[in-house]
């Protein structure tokens, strides 16, 4: 019965050919322009580490004087300092923990195969590939003892290891950050994510470092962040021994708590570490606060979704909305001029529940056609958008969600819309376009 | 004599044709009313004058990681090679390039701190006598730096005590107009303003005070660091083409990336705009076109339906031009209906959008601009179907009766 009604539909819509591609051309166009900006969407606002967002987090703490300002809607910094930073690190709690900073550093090998090229470099500690679950192609991270000794040795990208090494086991071979000698222990596996965030402060889709090195050569290489500084208070910095003393922010971290035991108590441990800070006279404040914000909840804080892009859904939504109710318009005309075939049929003995499925069997065709071609039109839109907007690459793109969505998107607003016809039709009382035969 | 009356009769027994057509005109309204506004918002920001002349400048940023030559010297060479190039206006090393959304800012003091005291953010450039030359902007009062004011230093002890300033600046530090002459504090340090410039932009044209710039005669070279590059008109790309190898030539052990003119960054800074910009003009021309093909159908419907009821109208005696006008009067009674709701939907849309996001008010000469627009639009979109139907003959009206 199926297989026929779809027939019945085909047959009905090469009957109108003008109207039918009225109507496939108009959802085609509202998917495809939803599609469009709702896959930039889908793609900002996608769950960057699934299995294990909600076990990590990002602190912080509220060290400025009171009356102090800073940029973030609850006035908490987004960064912390290098002390708290290194501090935090350190402590006993939890398990797994990592301070980490964006520096940069100009790669070569040391001889003239390679011209010598920036790459932008994360300074961390080692437990950063287990919270982030890297997995190594070869090697491993640093060991402890390494990081202890700030020894030169470094992490590359899979990607970094073709560009210098062809791709081939690099772990024991040397490159030169800067015009220092630097040994790779481990070569990692692609990141999952388009997005970074673990530190969103410079563009959050930006691309991954390709290049990891130990936390403790900030302070034995005078290592400055690439990101972003920001104090609340004048201090005469003169070194960068200076700056890692002072109360600029410019260090994320971030922290994996297993359940909410573990958050309350690491939020204690921060009010207290807050408290004793304070007996140093650090920071002049009544009331302690810090903030402890799981990956989802910290991208939600941070803004990554441009605001432009939510305006952009809204709008190409309503958008949509107004395409339906053009196919609404079209499909009434059209049913309703075929009504004398249906009063036969219904006479014939079809019932009204046949009559109706038979009519939504023909829209949600409609939808499927306008889909599939609102998915073209998508395609193209995301092309226009990857022209303007190079930062945007790898989020204008269709994932598998968004391409099976387009079709369902299509299909059930085209029902949504063929609803009333349907009923209207098949509500035909068959005598009165039997009289007039 | 418009006969509202019984076009309002005949309406009220085809409801759903006029509900569709009136929710299409409403949201059509708000919709374009709202990104029109939009656009027109994002347009002011793109086309802003910056004051530089954006088409002969370029920038390089070059990272060195030799360590066996003064860097100071080694860019005051570069900096003597650039400016001798053909085609070459001026070059300066700067820590930063204006419009490039990287920077420093920092609150400008009216008193030294710690004493508590007003502060004036201002985006900061560091550079040499060269500086506005390069930039290719004009004093508007005092004097450009003298080159012996200039500090080329790797102390950070050492500091100069002038700075220029833009006009933007100088009138939120000194509201009176007195700016010229009075000082300024970075942190404890003194700096007496000898220049305003009448225009400039910052390094972040998004920023709070995107005009509020400070040029310091300060030139500490940094193993990262941009140098500008202005060219006479027509041979910035000639002079592109060939930099990079010229000054790799006169040291190599050092990095070049980001040659890149000041529009390129310009653009790249605001993409995002430039994307929500073209997005927005797509969607308004598709949507005006889709609503206007879903008032062109309609009609075209009503009018195939009551075929028979304007032959009889025309056997009774009506004249084509009546039947143009019912259908005209019908339509610009349903889209008044339509364009009520929709400038309603539209100021309340423009609320929400002004509460959830950071977009101005939305303004009423577009939700009125937009309403006349739609409504020429309707009545363009029916014209023709009414003509159609005009042209039905009387005896249609006969025939199967």
């Amino acid at each position: 019965m199926f297989l026929h009604y779809i027939d019945l539909g085909w047959r009905s819509l090469r009957r109108t050919p003008l109207v039918s591609f009225l109507m496939v051309l108009a959802i085609a166009l509202g998917i495809g322009i939803t599609m469009t900006s709702l896959s930039v969407y889908h793609m900002m606002s996608m769950d960057p580490i699934e299995h294990k967002s909600s076990r990590l987090f990002h602190p912080q703490l509220q060290t400025m004087d009171d009356g102090e300002d800073t940029w973030s809607e609850d006035n908490l910094p987004y960064q912390l300092t290098y002390q708290d930073a290194k501090n935090l690190a350190e402590a006993p709690f939890p398990q797994y923990k990592a301070a980490m900073l964006r520096t940069g550093f100009t790669v070569h090998l040391d001889n003239s195969e390679i011209r010598p090229f920036i790459q932008n470099t994360r300074v961390t500690h080692s437990d950063f590939f287990t919270l982030f679950d890297l997995s190594f192609i070869y090697g491993s991270a640093w060991t402890q003892e390494q990081a202890d000794a700030a020894s030169p040795v470094a992490v590359i990208s899979e990607e970094l290891n073709q560009k210098l090494f062809g791709g081939e086991n690099s772990v024991g071979r040397q490159i030169y950050l800067d015009d220092t000698s630097f040994r790779i222990v481990g070569v990692i596996a692609p990141w999952e994510t388009h997005m970074k965030f673990y530190d969103v402060n410079n563009g959050a889709f930006n691309s991954q470092e390709s290049i990891y090195i130990p936390f403790s050569l900030i302070a034995a290489m005078d290592i400055n962040t690439w990101g972003n500084s920001n104090g609340w208070k004048f201090q005469n910095i003169r070194s960068m021994k200076d700056k890692r003393q002072s109360e600029i922010f410019w260090l994320q971290f971030w922290v994996q708590l297993e359940d909410e035991a573990a958050v309350s108590q690491y939020g204690d441990y921060l009010m207290s570490y807050m408290a004793e800070q304070q007996k140093f006279g650090r920071f002049n404040r009544e009331q302690l606060e810090y903030g402890l914000r799981d990956v989802n909840a910290w991208l939600d804080y941070r803004n990554v979704v441009s605001e432009d892009n939510e305006v952009l859904v809204a709008l190409s939504f309503m958008f949509l909305a107004v395409c339906l109710a053009n196919i609404l318009g079209l499909l009434l005309a059209k049913f309703m001029r075929r009504a004398p075939e249906v009063g036969v049929r219904r006479a014939l003995g079809a019932s009204k529940r046949q009559v109706f499925l038979q009519h939504i069997i023909e829209v949600s065709m409609l939808g499927l056609i306008g889909g599939l071609m609102g998915i073209g039109i998508a395609q193209l839109g995301l092309w226009g958008v990857r022209l303007t907007q190079e930062y945007y690459s790898p989020l204008a793109t269709m994932d598998l969600t968004m391409l099976l969505s387009a079709p369902v998107i299509a299909i059930s607003a085209c029902v949504i819309a063929g609803l009333y016809p349907a009923w209207l039709v098949c509500r035909t009382t068959p005598a009165t376009y039997l009289k007039t035969q | 004599m418009l006969e509202i009356k019984p076009i309002i009769n005949a309406l009220r027994r085809s409801k759903v044709g006029a509900i569709l057509l009136l929710i299409q005109i409403a949201i059509t309204t708000a919709i374009v009313s709202n990104a029109a506004f939009i656009i027109q918002d994002r347009m002011t920001y793109l086309q802003q004058e910056t004051g530089y002349p954006e088409q002969d400048i370029f920038s390089i940023t070059v990272m060195t990681y030799g360590k066996d030559r003064d860097l100071s010297q080694q860019f005051e060479e570069d900096e003597a090679l650039l400016r001798n190039l053909p085609g070459v206006v001026d070059a300066a090393l700067s820590n930063a390039v204006p419009l490039s959304g990287s920077g420093s800012a920092s609150g400008m003091g009216l008193k030294p701190a710690p004493e508590p005291g007003r502060n004036v953010r201002a985006g900061y450039l560091f550079g040499d006598d060269h500086m506005l030359n390069t930039l290719g902007v004009e004093l508007m009062e005092g004097r450009n730096f003298a080159s012996d004011e200039v500090i080329v230093t790797q102390d950070p002890g050492k500091v100069p005590n002038v700075a220029i300033v833009s006009s933007t600046f100088a009138l939120e530090a000194y509201p009176d107009g007195d700016g010229l002459g009075k000082l300024m504090y970075m942190g404890d340090k003194p700096f007496k303003i000898i220049g305003i410039v009448d225009k400039m932009k910052g390094p972040w044209l998004k920023d709070d005070r995107p005009d509020n710039v400070v040029i310091f005669p300060y030139i500490k070279a940094e193993t990262y660091q941009h140098i500008i590059v202005r060219t006479e008109p027509g041979q910035r790309a000639t002079v592109m083409q060939t930099v990079e190898d010229k000054l790799l030539a006169a040291y190599d052990k050092r990095v070049f990336t980001n040659v890149i003119t000041l529009d390129e960054n310009k653009r790249q800074y605001n993409a995002s705009d430039t994307l929500m910009l073209r997005m927005l003009m797509v969607l308004i021309v598709v949507l005006v076109a889709i609503t206007a093909l879903g008032i062109f159908g309609l009609t075209l419907f009503n009018i195939s339906k009551r075929t028979r009821q304007i032959g009889t109208r025309r056997a009774l005696g009506a004249r084509k031009s009546d039947i143009i006008r019912y259908f005209l009067v019908e339509n610009t009674l349903i889209c008044s209906g339509g364009l009520i709701i929709g400038c309603t939907a539209a100021v309340l849309m423009g609320q929400q959008l002004l509460q959830r996001f950071s977009l101005p008010a939305l303004e009423f000469q577009y939700v009125a601009g937009t309403a006349i627009m739609v409504l020429v639009m309707t009545l363009v979109a029916v014209i023709f179907p009414a003509r159609r139907a005009a042209q039905i003959s009387p005896s249609v009206a006969t025939r199967s009766i």
